[in-house]
């Protein structure tokens, strides 16, 4: 019966049919099923199957973007159990467009597909600065701090960011990942930053296999 | 002269196809009219909050913005619109509580708000031209036609600070975020005003905006041929492929022009044409360097000069021969020709013949063979059933196209009314060239008979190709079709049209035309028919049963992934003598050597072989491995090689065929000396020399003195079927008695593919 409902949960998310969602999980819960069951195996699981779509090209962003919006619907139920129950997320993520840089789409994105993968994200924005991004890291315990930037002239900040990490001791602290359209590989290893990625669902299964590497 | 211009009368716009488009919301999507009531909600909101500003003024380029084309100093112009923040803060707002799908609408109704400002700033920045007796030579947009410091050089300039309150970023992006910077390079003469942005030249290519304007008018094309020199007229949207295709050059194609075969070569002699990844892929920087490109990614800017090395259609040579046992036809040699005045060595005395007979025929019949590369027509007479005119012509679908699975996804694209009206026009003008050259009228055709596989028929008839490209492989309709002209074939008239019928999806009408037209219907001997081409079908059996399949070779016989391959076309090297390594050839036409047609390969391989410059596995001695054979060369000495990939290609084609020829006998319980005849047909049959089949284990060393290469069985067919004047019951029982076995998945099959892959 549990698995029934939960099974539904995943299969309306990846339909984008908010309101269902919402009263499904609803359901769950007053049918007593941990809300971390109803998290992982319903909302979650369902944006990992659509987000896997997504990377293959089987379905397009639209799809994408419903079903994440249904996702926050569900969420808006559960999370007051969850913090009743005391569930954590499984990472703290930072994430920003570096300084000199106002594109947000595509971070906008990957901080949409990092949720669905079950993390805490802070969005520090665009035009962000290293002192905001190590702090806001700082001050939440984050495990991993992902950068964005689509010009040429503003990646080479990228790098100023991971010098000054280094500078105040921190780098070995945070998984960090960068992604945008000028970067790549190459330029992530030279920077010395952990990882690129070329797409949102690609960021979020790195950053789950990075941070649950470390635990 | 520091002058500035508030750009007046700015008014944002919104259009939804356009902004659903933009973030990838077709109609098809199963999310789509979701979107759209979203987009219902909020647009009149949205654009409600488009605070649409813009300046314009002119300057200078610096040293730092300076790029390989317009140096420090040049006179410009820049034009910065905006359409303010809040609709980009409506869109991050949403983001931030988790509406995703309003906060990606947002963001996409802002760049739709800005870019319909273009209009009403193009508009002002023409006034302002006229004003000082100026032009614009062209238009540069940052990051990609010049550094993105451009953008600070506009803002100081135009001091947008002070006058639209706009902020600029150390990576010099402006703020707010949905403000577009222009530059435009001046020029002396005031006629000249390439102001717009050109989709076409944009480098970035995966754009959801992208689009090719259908205003930039007036580029022409001259086409180099030898002495001859064509101008064409380009029309915005099209590859230069495209164009050569529509004005009847014979542009070899296999990819269906995206870029990936390599095969549409042209040289740019005059005018900048822009090199794409792809042509970085197919030629080295000194090709590049004397202007090769690939024609198919080719979108001109600006007029430019082409040649290229093929020859055009008037020079494809099309086999509309036959000459099945049975079937006893005047034979008559016809190189392609649209125009029905043939050139022909022939003709004259065709002429004279046709002349002779014309009195007895009072009624004359239609024959059509439609191939996925040529159509071949011919006229007869209903009384005589003599052949008085004979048409081939190229199939124009080839521009969706070289095969039939390029041609099938085309359809289920989209471009099923497209691919119709092609044949349509193809079959009007060959049937009217026909009458031409007879002098019969119209009204004087009393039947039309037409063969043609599968999915040239779907493609005639309209019918939907989705279920022929996929498991299980279902056609639509293959029977035998009766009806008139106009429903049929969309031409008035009163002749009766019949489109011959099909086995199966693989096995179509053209199949069973030929087998008609070799009279598998009558005989108690067992024969076999193998039509060579990129799908091989064949069929072995007699009148009591037949078992058909067809095996996919691939493009290899037609040239297709061989490296200088190519089409029957005039320079073809289409037969090869060895002397030791020194290659004698013989081309198409005896014209200069311009690359390698099927049974050129087949021969060279033959000729490797025997001079055992190729071992058995198909690997070529050492010292050719890398560079491959040389055969010949080009005009402008480049060589003409036989490359180890090439052999590999052949291989696999050549094995596919033997291996369903292999798996047809076992499967009807018959040895190969059982068999009595053996045909082959098709275009690339015709010309093969079967003892160099035999030599490269194509057909088996049994067949050597039984093999009758018949042309084009399927036009055979379709003549027989007009001349026995019958009611296709012939055609029908042979569609009965064949049964059709699938190779793909047949043990028998892949080991005897295996075992022929070696020579």
């Amino acid at each position: 019966m549990a698995a029934e409902i939960i099974n539904e949960i995943s299969e309306f998310l990846q339909k984008g049919r908010a309101k269902n969602v919402k009263v499904l999980v609803e359901e769950a819960l007053a049918q007593g099923i941990d809300p971390k069951e109803i998290l992982n195996d319903g909302l979650l699981a369902g944006m990992m199957v659509i987000g896997g779509k997504f990377k293959r090209n089987e379905v397009f962003v639209p799809e994408v973007l419903v079903a994440a919006r249904a996702m926050t619907a569900g969420i808006s139920i559960l999370e007051p159990k969850l913090v009743e129950i005391g569930n954590e997320p499984i990472g703290k993520v930072v994430i920003g467009t570096v300084k000199g840089d106002l594109h947000d789409i595509g971070k906008n994105l990957v901080a949409m597909m990092l949720k669905g993968a079950g993390f805490e994200v802070i969005d520090a924005g665009t035009d962000v600065d290293a002192d905001t991004f190590i702090n806001k890291a700082e001050e939440i315990g984050a495990d991993a701090i992902c950068m964005s930037a689509l010009l040429t002239t503003t990646m080479p900040y990228m790098k100023t960011v991971i010098d000054t990490l280094k500078e105040r001791g921190l780098r070995d602290k945070y998984i960090v990942m960068i992604g945008g359209a000028p970067v790549n590989d190459t330029f992530a290893e030279q920077i010395g930053a952990d990882f690129y990625t070329a797409d949102a669902t690609s960021a979020a299964e790195a950053a789950k296999a990075a941070v649950l590497a470390r635990k | 002269m520091k002058q500035v211009y508030l750009i007046d009368g700015l008014k944002a716009q919104l259009n939804m196809d356009l902004v659903l488009h933009a973030i990838d919301c077709m109609p098809d999507n199963p999310v789509y009219e979701e979107f759209v009531d979203e987009y219902a909600d909020i647009h009149e909101e949205l654009l409600s909050m488009a605070e649409p500003a813009g300046i314009l003024g002119f300057g200078e380029l610096t040293d730092k913005t300076a790029t390989d084309e317009y140096v420090a100093g040049t006179k410009v112009i820049f034009a910065v619109t905006s359409v303010g923040d809040k609709i980009k803060q409506y869109s991050t707002r949403a983001f931030a509580e988790g509406d995703y799908v309003r906060g990606m609408l947002a963001d996409a109704i802002a760049d739709r708000a800005l870019f319909s400002l273009e209009g009403r700033m193009l508009e002002k920045l023409k006034s302002v031209c006229g004003e000082h007796g100026v032009g614009i030579l062209k238009r540069l947009e940052a990051p990609h036609d010049i550094p993105m410091e451009v953008q600070r050089e506009a803002w100081e300039s135009l001091s947008l600070k002070e006058t639209l309150g706009i902020d600029i970023s150390c990576g010099y992006m402006f703020d707010p975020v949905k403000t577009s910077c222009q530059v435009f390079v001046i020029s002396e003469d005031a006629d000249i005003f390439k102001a717009q942005h050109d989709c076409r030249k944009c480098p970035n290519i995966d754009c959801r905006y992208r689009n090719i304007p259908d205003d930039v008018q007036g580029i022409e094309i001259t086409v180099k041929k030898g002495n001859e020199i064509k101008k064409l007229l380009y029309k915005a949207g099209q590859s230069v492929m495209d164009l050569l295709i529509e004005n009847s050059y014979y542009i070899s194609a296999v990819c269906g022009g995206k870029g990936r075969c390599g095969k549409c070569k042209v040289r740019v002699l005059k005018g900048v044409a822009p090199v794409t990844a792809e042509d970085e892929k197919f030629f080295n920087k000194e090709e590049l360097g004397v202007g090769w490109r690939l024609s198919c990614l080719l979108y001109p800017t600006e007029d430019l000069t082409v040649s290229f090395e093929l020859g055009d259609e008037s020079e494809f040579v099309a086999v509309s021969e036959y000459e099945p046992g049975d079937v006893t036809v005047p034979k008559e040699r016809t190189e392609f020709s649209v125009v029905a005045d043939s050139c022909d060595e022939n003709a004259p005395e065709l002429k004279k013949e046709n002349k002779g007979i014309a009195d007895e025929d009072k009624e004359y019949h239609i024959a059509i063979d439609i191939g996925t590369t040529t159509i071949a027509m011919q006229l007869l007479g209903k009384t005589s059933g003599d052949i008085k005119h004979t048409i081939t012509t190229v199939n124009s679908q080839r521009k969706y196209g070289a095969d039939v699975i390029t041609r099938i996804k085309a359809s289920v694209d989209g471009r099923k009314p497209e691919l119709k009206e092609c044949i349509f026009k193809d079959l009007k003008e060959g049937i009217q060239a026909l009458l031409k050259a007879t002098g019969v009228e119209m009204s004087k055709v009393a039947c039309i008979a037409i063969a043609g596989n599968t999915t040239m028929i779907h493609l005639l008839m309209g019918y939907d190709c989705d279920s022929l490209g996929i498991y299980p492989f279902t056609p639509v309709n293959i029977d035998i079709i009766t009806g008139s002209m106009e429903a049929l074939l969309g031409i008035s008239g009163d002749a009766k049209v019949v489109i011959l019928p099909g086995i199966s999806t693989y096995v179509g009408g053209d199949i069973v035309s030929g087998l008609y037209a070799c009279g598998f219907d009558k005989t108690e001997e067992i024969k076999l028919l193998v039509d060579l081409g990129t799908n091989g079908e064949m069929a072995l059996g007699n009148e009591d049963k037949l078992l058909v399949t067809s095996t996919a070779a691939g493009p290899a016989f037609e040239g297709g992934n061989i490296e200088w391959g190519m089409g029957s076309v005039a320079g073809a090297i289409c037969s090869v003598e060895l002397d030791g390594a020194i290659a004698k050839c013989h081309t198409i036409l005896d014209k200069e050597p311009v690359g390698i047609c099927g049974t050129g390969v087949v021969e060279a391989i033959a000729e490797l072989l025997r001079e055992d410059i190729l071992d058995d596995t198909g690997l070529l001695a050492d010292e050719y491995f890398d560079d491959g054979f040389e055969l010949a060369k080009t005009s402008d000495g480049r060589d003409i090689v036989l490359t180890q990939k090439d052999i590999r290609e052949l291989q696999l084609a050549k094995s596919a065929i033997r291996a369903g020829i292999e798996t047809l006998l076992i499967k009807y319980g018959v040895s190969k000396e059982q068999v009595s005849k053996v045909y082959l047909a098709g275009g690339f049959g015709y010309k093969l020399n079967t003892g160099k089949a035999v030599a490269i284990g194509m057909l088996p060393k049994e067949f050597a003195d039984k093999t009758q290469a018949i042309g084009n069985s399927s036009l055979a067919g379709a003549v027989k079927y007009l001349r026995e004047a019958e009611d296709g019951k012939a055609l029908e029982k042979i569609v009965l008695i064949s049964e059709e076995i699938s190779l793909s998945t047949d043990k028998d099959f892949n080991e005897f593919y295996m075992e022929h892959m070696m020579f």
